[in-house]
């Protein structure tokens, strides 16, 4: 017992290295900055490839071997509340420690010849380092308190990153609008824990969804309807910021400003899928009703943002909203109880929706280059300037196809073994549902096929065809190619990933695949029957036509099917209107709310106050009327009264004698006539 | 001599010290000022660490459990048939004000060293800048009413002398209403102190008493008394206690400042010079949440518990009316005055939870303002100092020529934005931790209370980051010109040496919240048992 304890001690010391690493490079570059140097650089993908090293080691430990590895230390206490900080390994834990290790390191390698010569290459590196410490903390943290706290840490770094050319007006817009938008969610989030703190008084995640316990059992199942409801609908705001799930997923396209290197890791493989791990932690907690709402909103954003990506121009633009939708997939996975789909799904995408970033970035490195270099005013990242690259870049055009068609699923690719498990999931959960939520799978297949249309579009107007610039710009100075070991490797690595052997020796056999297995869910049972086989089959032949007759239209210029005037694809080309509609009836409303309030603390408050002020005034004036006209004047009349009776009476004080006798007999014929009249 | 009165009154001698020195010395006062404030925290970080905890040492209602003590009879008048008058000079910290304590003397220090900006009457500021100095640090440690009272009106004549000579265009319309403000809630305020007086009799002596500790006991009120627990007086119509923990509240509530009675704080921040900007919003404010605390509720609990819904509400209220206010200012100090009426909200808010999670949420959230709005109002100091505007609307781009600044102004906006890893965000979440949990266990905040409060943190990400992108980000752009771009250089020694530990603190705090929770936790739960009694 004690051996088994030392060696989980180890395993914990192992991954507490792995996160702590890219802190210890961040906190280098940001206090002593390499000016100049290459060293910054270096210094972050060492601690990235160690801690990748260490993971390995981790994940060889952990995986499988049904064994919770948990450990942790009191943090603080605050009340009779004690808080632990720990570590929780389990087989999702050590998946995704493992995952955002893989992706990180050749998108470091691949940062290091992508940023070279920038000013900021340092401060880069720093952030680069900081999210991958948020990133790797946020998946083996044992409790709530530090699930938040990472949580909210990859979104600052993600923060930081979109907004790396804080010079660029777009890029400030755009952070800003990620951080707020997934503060929304990090609000929910934050409502969802406390709600469960104030059920059971405990922020451990193993004890509030622990596997040991039957879902049924679980407590987070026992909340109050209404309370359970809420918790949920936190949850899922906090699922829809990361994940950009509608309705919260317009920062996402906008935070394409960033470097494409951090598009890459964080914008399509490792931060945005946060929300999907999110829901694979805390999935007991769900009831029927809430996994059945997952799965419809899930669905929506598939095909939502499928058909976003069709008449999308901006070449990141397009791989961002493919990245809303396959998440809107994995969403929609862990409704229709697709568990282990879901997470397999979410590292398949990883791998090749990282490997596109790559893809893309190298080539708008290079269209960059050719506007440069010809002083041209193009946008570099326009696909309708681009064409026939697969002749001047080859590696990259293999690359991109590979992870094109593994966005597509066409089997051969990991795509493939990932979403076709997840869309037979979805037909089976929905013969045991109602009529309607027939839609969703339906949709989600459509969406697959919108999905194999975009890939081809893209993938024939960057690389097929002709050169568009050559052919508007005579004359064009061409110096372009794939770039050198540090574009290359991270490139051929990505793409080996992307196809089947990495994770099933069946090429057609989800159920086969370890990591299928290894993350299956207690109280599922795969049922065998037609749809296994009639739901690939349909949805690839299909597919095929689809790529077909993209390729048909977009390679060859044969067909234009597509009205530019028509509300579909307007609709489509405005991102179905929901930034106009947020900025016109959300940000618009607050801004002016805010100024109303300013407005009632100007006027009404301080009116309020003022207006007392100038009672004040007017009393005391009142007072100094009275005091000087009433009570003043009382007195002066009185005092008026005395001297002017004085005056009078000094009269009679003459000094003659025959005054005062005359006097006298005034007085007495006065006295006289009174008594006379008197009686 | 007990360290607390040292810790009071080292000021005043410093103070006493450039009253006597010639006016041609003017340049020393401020390192004078300095020194009286780095020995003050140096008093302070030995208090802090020699601070006992445990059970034995909660405090709050049990006076032998005061930490620091020092009782003095003080004035002692024989009123023939009124009885004896007895008002000691009674000072004592437990784990309630501990940290406040410690906090306000970090504060002082920042504020001295801010105090370079002032150029004018250096002699008559500094004075004043102490004596208010020993006012503030009174307040947190006075134990008698009457002395406590003593030192909270003692705090608003520097203040007001203070924003009214070194202040900025309108100084004497903010000075004045600040000061009338005020005293508007303390004249009220000392009725109901007269009324606890004669209400209450010390068990020992058989004397009325201003002890508070004495008055936080029910058995202590003479039957019959104004506000006598068992025999319920009333007051035109009203509960005595009621109409007691009222005005009692109102008061402190300015000083919060709580919405409605929050009008003074903007003016007076924006009016008033950095260093005095720097007090009132790290000490000050803290007084208001402090009395609350201690005197409103301490005294009549169970009011307290049935306002508590009401305390709440007007909580969440400043949270968010605050926050929409933030959002439209185009002054830089307003704009961090209106999110100090935000923050402050859920201080109340987690007071008024009554929970153990939401009480040290509410004093960790005040430590923590007190460090953050200190370092926003440097912030905002610096760029007021080198080109006298502070538009946020007039500034662009100012990264590109203030690197360093740019980064404290980030780390700062994103502290106080409930950035996790820094101290607002352990205030603000086991606040609302509280007020989550207070549906559950005494029924005082409904959940959606909770939930609007925590629509606060949101609305603070985006006046926040909206200052940062306009001011901050983007292509330089300054409505001066060249005047100003030459004008504006980054961070001096002085400026990094204040600022670096400000955030450092923020950090720690938030890294390791045990530094302020150990301190204070038995306090905490003996006071919510305090409460649940009732």
């Amino acid at each position: 017992m004690d051996f088994l304890q030392a060696i989980d001690t180890l395993t914990i010391k192992f991954t507490l290295a792995a996160v702590l690493l890219p802190l210890l490079a961040f906190a280098v570059n940001i206090f002593f900055p390499a000016k100049g140097s290459k060293v910054s650089g270096w210094m972050s993908t060492a601690a990235i490839l160690f801690s990748c090293a260490l993971s390995v080691f981790v994940f060889a430990k952990v995986w499988d071997t049904n064994h919770l590895v948990h450990q942790k230390v009191l943090w603080f206490t605050i009340g009779d509340t004690k808080v632990y900080a720990g570590v929780l390994l389990n087989n999702l834990s050590v998946l995704m420690l493992l995952l955002v290790n893989l992706i990180a390191l050749p998108v470091h390698i691949y940062s290091l010849a992508y940023m070279r010569g920038d000013a900021g290459y340092s401060r880069y590196f720093a952030y680069l380092s900081l999210f991958c410490f948020s990133m790797l903390a946020l998946v083996v943290v044992d409790n709530l308190v530090l699930f938040y706290m990472s949580w909210e840490l990859v979104g600052f770094s993600s923060y930081l990153l979109i907004g790396f050319w804080f010079t660029r007006h777009k890029a400030v817009q755009a952070n800003k609008k990620a951080f707020i938008m997934n503060r929304i969610g990090d609000i929910g989030l934050l409502a969802a824990i406390l709600l469960l703190f104030s059920a059971y008084h405990t922020f451990d995640i193993d004890s509030l969804f622990g596997r040991n316990t039957p879902a049924a059992l679980n407590p987070a199942a026992q909340l109050p309807v209404i309370w359970q409801y809420a918790a949920f609908a936190g949850v899922f705001l906090a699922v829809a910021a990361k994940s950009a799930q509608f309705p919260l997923h317009t920062w996402l396209p906008d935070a394409m400003e960033g470097p494409t290197s951090v598009s890459a890791l964080i914008h399509a493989a490792t931060m945005v899928a946060a929300g999907v791990f999110l829901l694979g932690r805390v999935y007991p907690m769900f009831n029927d009703a809430e996994l059945t709402f997952l799965a419809v909103a899930g669905c929506f954003t598939a095909f939502m943002a499928a058909t976003i990506a069709l008449t999308q121009n901006d070449l990141k633009r397009i791989l961002a909203y493919s990245t809303i939708s396959q998440l809107g997939y994995m969403v929609m996975a862990m409704g229709v109880g697709a568990y282990s789909s879901s997470l397999f799904h979410l590292v398949t995408h990883a791998f090749f929706k990282c490997l596109l970033f790559l893809v893309a970035g190298i080539v708008i490195h290079q269209m960059a280059h050719i506007r440069d270099d010809n002083k041209l005013d193009i946008d570099p990242q326009n696909i309708q300037n681009m064409g026939g690259l697969r002749k001047k870049m080859p590696l990259t055009f293999i690359t991109a196809l590979v992870g094109g068609l593994a966005l597509t699923g066409l089997p051969l690719t990991s795509g493939y073994l990932s979403k076709d498990g997840i869309l037979i999931q979805a037909f089976e959960w929905s013969e045991h549902k109602s009529r309607a939520l027939m839609l969703v799978p339906v949709f989600a297949v459509i969406a697959t096929w919108l999905t194999a249309f975009y890939v081809i579009r893209l993938i024939v107007k960057v690389f097929f065809g002709k050169f568009r610039l050559a052919e508007q710009y005579s004359a064009l100075y061409l110096h372009i190619s794939d770039g050198g070991w540090l574009y290359k490797a991270p490139l051929v690595f990505l793409a080996i990933c992307s196809l089947f052997p990495l994770f099933s020796f069946n090429p057609v056999g989800y159920e086969q695949s370890w990591l299928y297995t290894g993350m299956s869910y207690p109280g599922k049972t795969a049922e065998a029957g037609f749809i296994h086989f009639i739901v690939p089959v349909c949805v690839n032949i299909f597919s095929l036509l689809v790529i077909y007759g993209a390729y048909t239209i977009y390679g060859k210029r044969k067909l234009s099917p597509f009205s530019q005037n028509s509300a579909l694809w307007q609709l489509s080309f405005n991102e179905w209107y929901i930034d106009a509609f947020y900025k016109k009836y959300v940000v618009k409303p607050v801004i002016v709310l805010g100024r109303s309030t300013f407005w009632f603390d100007r006027r009404a408050i301080d009116g309020f106050i003022h207006a007392l002020g100038k009672l004040a005034i007017a009393a005391s004036k009142t007072a100094a009327w009275i005091d000087k006209f009433i009570i003043d004047g009382f007195l002066h009349t009185i005092a008026d009264a005395v001297h002017a009776i004085g005056n009078f009476a000094r009269r009679f004080q003459g000094g003659k004698v025959q005054y005062y006798l005359y006097s006298m007999l005034v007085v007495i014929l006065a006295v006289f006539i009174f008594l006379l009249f008197k009686y | 001599m007990n360290i607390l009165s040292l810790l009071i009154f080292i000021p005043v001698l410093f103070a006493l010290v450039i009253a006597v020195l010639p006016s041609a010395w003017r340049h020393s006062f401020k390192f004078i000022a300095l020194g009286a404030t780095l020995v003050q925290l140096g008093l302070a970080v030995w208090i802090y660490c020699n601070f006992k905890t445990g059970a034995a040492f909660a405090g709050v209602n049990h006076e032998e459990q005061f930490q620091f003590i020092q009782k003095l009879p003080w004035i002692n008048l024989d009123l023939g048939t009124l009885g004896k008058m007895q008002i000691d000079y009674f000072v004592g910290i437990d784990g309630l004000s501990i940290a406040l304590l410690v906090m306000s003397s970090a504060v002082l220090v920042v504020a001295a060293l801010a105090s370079w900006e002032i150029k004018s009457n250096l002699k008559g500021f500094f004075v004043l800048f102490l004596i208010l100095d020993m006012a503030v640090i009174g307040v947190f440690c006075a134990l008698d009413f009457f002395l406590f009272y003593i030192f909270y009106e003692l705090m608003l004549l520097p203040l007001y002398f203070l924003i009214g000579m070194w202040g900025g265009a309108r100084r004497e319309y903010a000075a004045i209403k600040f000061f009338l403000y005020t005293l508007f809630g303390s004249v009220f305020m000392l009725l109901v102190m007269i009324g606890l007086y004669l209400s209450v009799t010390d068990p020992a002596t058989g004397r009325h008493t201003f002890n508070m500790i004495q008055m936080m006991n029910p058995a202590n009120y003479q039957p019959g008394s104004v506000f006598a627990v068992v025999s319920q007086q009333s007051i035109l119509g009203f509960s005595a206690r009621s109409v007691g923990f009222i005005v009692l509240f109102i008061a402190f509530a300015i000083k919060v400042p709580l919405v409605p009675l929050h009008t003074w704080l903007p003016d007076a921040h924006v009016e008033a010079p950095t260093p005095v900007s720097i007090i009132l919003a790290g000490v000050l404010l803290k007084v208001g949440g402090y009395g609350i605390i201690r005197i409103a509720v301490g005294i009549f609990p169970e009011i307290a518990h049935t306002g508590a819904y009401w305390l709440g509400l007007l909580g969440v209220i400043s949270i968010i009316y605050g926050a929409l206010n933030a959002l439209s200012q185009h002054d830089l100090k307003r704009m961090i005055a209106y999110s100090s009426v935000s923050h402050m909200g859920f201080v109340l808010l987690g007071i008024a939870s009554m929970t153990t999670e939401g009480l040290s949420g509410a004093v960790m959230q005040m430590v923590s303002h007190g460090f953050l709005s200190t370092m926003l109002f440097f912030l905002a100091g610096v760029v007021y100092n080198r080109v006298h505007d502070r538009g946020i609307t007039h500034f662009r781009g100012l990264t590109t020529i203030m690197p360093k600044y740019a980064a404290f102004v980030i780390v700062a906006f994103f502290a106080s934005l409930g950035l996790p890893g820094f101290s607002a965000f352990i205030g603000e979440a086991f606040s609302l931790t509280g007020a989550f949990k207070s549906a559950s266990v005494n029924g005082n905040l409904p959940h959606w209370m909770a939930i609007c409060g925590s629509v606060g943190i949101l609305l603070s990400a985006a006046y926040f980051l909206w200052t940062l992108q306009r001011m901050f980000f983007g292509s330089l752009n300054l409505k001066g010109g060249s005047v100003w771009k030459s004008a504006l250089t980054d961070l001096n020694f002085r400026e990094k040496l204040t600022l670096m530990p400000l955030a450092f603190i923020a950090l720690i705090l938030g890294i390791m919240p045990s530094l302020v929770f150990d301190k204070i936790n038995e306090s905490v739960i003996t006071f919510i048992n305090f409460l649940q009694v009732k």
